[in-house]
């Protein structure tokens, strides 16, 4: 009896937010993509001194965004993106040493090694939940690093991967000193990256594996299988995450052990929160966020920039617990309460 | 049409950036990258205080150009955050000079940049000998592993030991450690009974010991990353009876430095080990740095290599300021410096004009206890030691 009744709210709380959510951020999302590319040329007019900075603010957003896509949409909890990330990296990086110029055939390749080994890992490891997979990420995250640090004639070991020049972008734009085409280069990637995960989570696919984040026994008994979508699911996240990792090897020229480390997972899970899990948005606002505060705070103080730093994620969580775009939303919400009252 | 013109622009403001920073008795800043918080965050300490004591003995000034030092943390080794730093020194802040670097993927980084902005690097730390071969802007201040193993490969088959073991941490450094001892030791007639490659973050060595003590070698070259991983290693040598039965502990000197000594403790007592610089070499320079050091700072108990590495570092952009009037030209100023000769608290020095690496005195230290205090001291000294890894290849 009260299982059923359980059951029936469940059923009525499932179907009611697969019905309101899509709507709500079909708004938003119409509007972010352009805010985003707006925001985007206007940093590049505001601070033609910090593309540097920048440039790596957006790449990072691009990896912290394939997290969102595991995290936020599937509910698999892991600290292991830094796997699929430096795999991606490391795959470009390695490519444009030897054989390969061409920028995008390099963001391509760093998506599809980054793919590759989150299919692969993720096939394996899925089937465990909560604490259990957490600790599977995280050996697959040391596994990788230590892969890197052991093939040292291919990846530079812990002396980084370094002489990574890639070819003018499209043929016809150098990689500058100013940073300024992989800053617009970055955009590109990011903005099309935003674009194609907004299709995806919107897609029968992306619904399904909201689904499974809510009830994965129902999604087998209506004849879904629960792993194969979290496994496809952390393999696109991975292509995300490669395509990450490719880029800052692009606009750095270089890729370090620390772009395969825990530090790094656990940077991107920090991020995350920060901005609002499963909105895609909440990633670009809370690595910007992040970022951009750590760099104001280390700028001014070198050396004792880290109290403040975390002074500043204390205040988000105990104020802003869904991260700073709930706190948005929930502006709006208030707003949008009252025009319905009336 | 608007790239031209922007470019044009940028151009122009670059330009005119560089040349306000060559007029005289103007600024010239260096911008210094390295850890000033997290688990490193002693080491930017030791870069920046011994900048201000070479500040505080030698006035801020450079024929009329004010020397300015902006320092940029980098936590951790993060070459592509390093890359960013670099860039924003180089175009935000208009730097003359970039300095510091304590990791090797950090310093290597930052070569394109520094070639396209023709700008030169002295590098305080980062010792695998291969980045000063990836840019002719680079120039090094500190000593590369097989700077330091060589003389004491040769110093231990003086000894006449036969048989050694070597265990080293399983990346970079340790390799580079590893392949030079083997080299130099096979070479002067002794022979490596067993190399051992043990996981960087290990901390339990019992097993290694065991391999150690199995193999029958009269004497051990170890090499591990600074700190607890030193501590647990040379605990476990005395704690599993090696250093009973009378097996030797050699080692490059980083494994003793200053600011870990107080934690190894008595374990570390008897550990013979070679480097560049230690806080007891006995010379009016160093007793004079030492001073000024805790003048200004109260102690001097951190003074280690890293001080001398940024110490030396200084001096050498302030010879480039002079050497170049202050005119912000990174070959000519690198050119100028190619060759120079000056005493360091830690002996005389040399920057080699091929490497840019300096040609400096080795010593062979001994961990002592002297009035309840443990030091490096200084047996025996092997000077003019080049960085014998340049070029060698890996």
């Amino acid at each position: 009896m009260t299982a059923a009744a359980t059951d029936r709210a469940k059923t009525d709380k499932t179907a009611a937010p697969a019905a309101a959510p899509a709507r709500r951020p079909r708004d938003l999302g119409w509007l972010g993509v352009p805010v985003t590319a707006a925001a985007g040329l206007a940093a590049f007019w505001l601070f033609p001194e910090d593309l540097g900075l920048l440039t790596r603010i957006l790449a990072t957003a691009l990896y912290v965004l394939s997290l969102d896509l595991v995290l936020g949409y599937c509910g698999i909890a892991t600290l292991g993106q830094a796997a699929m990330f430096g795999t991606g990296a490391y795959a470009a990086g390695i490519a444009a040493v030897h054989w390969i110029g061409d920028p995008l055939a390099l963001l391509a390749v760093g998506g599809l090694a980054g793919g590759l080994i989150a299919l692969l890992t993720g096939a394996l490891i899925l089937h465990a939940r909560g604490l259990t997979l957490l600790m599977l990420t995280i050996a697959v995250t040391q596994i990788v690093q230590e892969v890197a640090n052991k093939a040292r004639d291919w990846t530079g070991g812990s002396d980084g991967l370094s002489g990574i020049d890639p070819a003018p972008l499209l043929g016809l734009f150098r990689f500058d000193m100013f940073g300024r085409t992989s800053y617009l280069f970055a955009l590109a990637v990011l903005l099309a990256g935003l674009l194609v995960a907004r299709r995806i989570v919107r897609s029968p696919f992306g619904l399904a594996c909201r689904g499974v984040k809510e009830d994965p026994l129902r999604i087998s008994a209506i004849g879904g299988s629960p792993k194969a979508y979290l496994v496809a699911m952390y393999a696109v996240a991975g292509v995300f995450a490669g395509v990450a990792g490719a880029l800052t090897a692009v606009t750095s020229g270089i890729v370090g052990l620390d772009s395969a480390s825990f530090s790094w997972s656990a940077e991107a899970l920090v991020m995350l929160v920060l901005g609002g899990t499963g909105r895609l948005y909440g990633a670009v606002l809370g690595t910007v966020s992040f970022m951009g505060v750590h760099h104001i705070l280390a700028a001014s103080d070198p050396f004792h920039w880290m109290l403040f730093i975390g002074l500043f994620l204390m205040g988000v969580v105990l104020f802003l617990p869904g991260g700073i775009l709930s706190g948005i939303e929930r502006l709006g919400g208030l707003f949008r309460a009252k025009g319905g009252k009336a | 049409m608007a790239t031209h013109l922007r470019t044009a622009l940028f151009g122009a403001v670059f330009g005119l950036a560089l040349g306000v920073g060559g007029a005289s008795a103007a600024t010239v800043k260096v911008g210094v990258i390295a850890p000033f918080s997290g688990p490193f965050a002693m080491v930017g300490k030791t870069f920046k205080e011994a900048i201000a004591v070479y500040q505080a003995e030698n006035g801020k000034t450079v024929g009329g150009d004010t020397v300015e030092f902006i320092f940029k943390d980098l936590d951790q080794a993060n070459p592509a955050q390093s890359k960013a730093l670099a860039q924003e020194l180089i175009v935000k802040e208009k730097v003359g000079y970039l300095a510091g670097f304590f990791f090797t993927p950090d310093a290597l980084a930052v070569a394109p940049l520094i070639d396209e902005a023709n700008i030169p690097a002295v590098i305080f730390n980062a010792a695998t000998s291969a980045i000063t071969e990836k840019s002719p802007r680079y120039v090094r201040t500190s000593f590369t592993l097989w700077q330091n193993t060589v003389p004491l490969a040769e110093h231990m088959a003086r000894q006449g030991i036969k048989t050694v073991v070597t265990a080293v941490s399983d990346y970079g450094p340790g390799i580079d450690g590893e392949t030079a001892f083997k080299t130099t030791f096979e070479k002067s007639g002794g022979k490596v009974v067993d190399t051992i490659r043990m996981p960087l973050k290990s901390n339990d060595f019992a097993p290694f010991m065991q391999r150690i003590k199995d193999s029958g070698a009269e004497a051990i070259y170890a090499f591990l990353p600074a700190g607890p991983t030193t501590l647990a290693f040379a605990k476990a040598f005395a704690d599993n009876g090696l250093k009973e039965k009378g097996i030797k502990f050699f080692g490059p000197g980083d494994i003793t430095q200053e600011p870990d000594l107080p934690a190894l403790g008595d374990a570390a007592l008897g550990i013979t080990t070679t480097f560049n610089y230690s806080q007891a070499h006995d010379s009016a320079k160093n007793k004079a740095f030492l001073a000024k050091h805790k003048e200004l700072f109260g102690s001097s108990d951190t003074v280690t290599f890293t001080s001398v590495g940024a110490y030396d570092g200084a001096h050498v952009i302030y010879q480039m300021i002079q050497k170049t009037g202050g005119k912000p030209d990174g070959l000519k100023a690198v050119d100028a410096v190619k060759g120079m000769s000056w005493e360091s608290p830690r002996g005389p020095l040399t920057i080699n004009p091929d490497s840019r690496h300096v040609t400096q005195t080795i010593y062979l230290r001994t961990v002592e206890k002297v009035d309840g205090k443990l030091q490096n001291t200084e047996q025996a000294a092997f000077a003019d030691q080049p960085d014998y890894g340049y070029k060698v290849g890996k």
